[in-house]
């Protein structure tokens, strides 16, 4: 019990003090493959690997780190340190929501999310150096950048057909 | 309104099966939530999403729980927020078990090849997306220099997202728009 609530905390810490994908990683590392050897680097490595090939958002990676840190307990703590942040917009929602109507927190906000924009687009080229490597995946990225652009279709049927299309070109020997 | 089972179909669904990370997911979730459905105004959802941003952890959870709370309540958002982790966070934990297995069978990798192509278009279609109702007239510059100052400031000077987050945040309550 106590090792559960120590990783808990441990992996509190760093998604508390992080505020996107792997802005977490060197506090995990100087906690858990450092100070308290719960983890080795190419464990934490190995993670890293999982969250880029699973669903769901990068910092997911967390649960890997749990999982090799604590077994079937560590990746339950690893859920609920990625899930405790999230209950905190909860009382900030209901703060900013009351100022929504006024002109400058409604600009404030607009560029906000266009400012984030401009930083996906930016984590764009690293994910696509690495998963555009072939006419074929180039071919995916552009289809699928028209399809959700250009028709209403559901984002997780467009990468399911791609994996699909991706699995038949390398059955054929395409691939 | 909508239920809290109709709502959790569409966060369990898209948060749980959509690769490429937390933008393309928010991207999804914008198409089914404010084009789409109509439940959440393209305010709210500015709003949920840059608290998000601005909020410690994995942004992509604690826009789920922000979206659900405005939509419904609190309770909601509880829900939401487990319905939208825990499949996810389940699959990485059942990945983490057979790694060995899964990383050396070809099969696999070329679905997940596939998957990562696909995100990458999804990555560019989700910053347009979320650009394209900024574009009005009168306020393109104002959209443009924004978005570009972002990306010099993030890719070039290496900075955080967060004080790139906040010189925008300032951009925009000096810079006003013009009403369309």
């Amino acid at each position: 019990m106590i090792r559960f609530i120590t990783l808990y905390l441990l992996l509190l810490k760093a998604t508390l003090t992080s505020f996107s994908g792997l802005a977490g990683l060197p506090v995990l590392r100087d906690d858990l493959v450092i100070h308290h050897h719960m983890l080795t680097d190419r464990e934490l490595n190995q993670a890293v690997a999982i969250g880029r090939i699973t669903p769901g958002p990068k910092g997911s990676y967390v649960m890997s780190v749990g999982y090799y840190a604590g077994g079937v307990a560590g990746g339950f703590a690893a859920w609920l340190a990625l899930v405790t942040p999230a209950i905190l917009i909860i009382p900030m929602l209901s703060f900013a929501g009351r100022y929504t109507k006024d002109p400058r927190v409604k600009r404030t906000l607009r560029a906000v999310v266009l400012a984030s924009a401009g930083i996906s687009l930016s984590a764009t080229l690293p994910l696509g150096a690495d998963a555009l490597h072939s006419p074929l995946s180039w071919a995916l990225a552009a289809i699928s950048l028209g399809l959700l652009v250009f028709t209403k279709l559901d984002t997780t049927l467009v990468v399911l057909g791609s994996s699909l299309i991706s699995l038949a070109a390398f059955a054929a020997g395409l691939g | 309104m909508p239920s809290i089972r109709r709502l959790c179909a569409i966060f369990f669904r898209v948060s749980n099966f959509t690769f490429g990370g937390g933008n393309p997911t928010t991207a999804a979730l914008q198409r089914e939530l404010v084009e789409k459905e109509k439940w959440l105004s393209e305010q709210d959802f500015a709003l949920c999403y840059a608290l998000a941003r601005v909020t410690p952890g994995t942004n992509l959870f604690a826009f789920c729980t922000a979206a659900a709370c405005r939509m419904l309540d609190w309770r909601a958002a509880l829900i939401v927020l487990t319905v939208a982790s825990a499949p996810a966070c389940f699959i990485t934990w059942a990945v983490t078990a057979g790694f060995d297995q899964v990383s050396a069978n070809v099969w696999v990798a070329a679905g997940i090849a596939g998957a990562l192509a696909s995100s990458a278009g999804v990555l560019v279609a989700s910053f347009w997306l979320l650009v394209r109702p900024a574009l009005t007239p009168g306020n393109r510059l104002r959209a443009t220099v924004i978005v570009g100052i972002s990306i010099v400031l993030s890719m070039l000077a290496n900075l955080s997202p967060i004080p790139v987050l906040l010189i925008s945040g300032v951009a925009g309550w000096f810079w006003k728009e013009r009403e369309a």
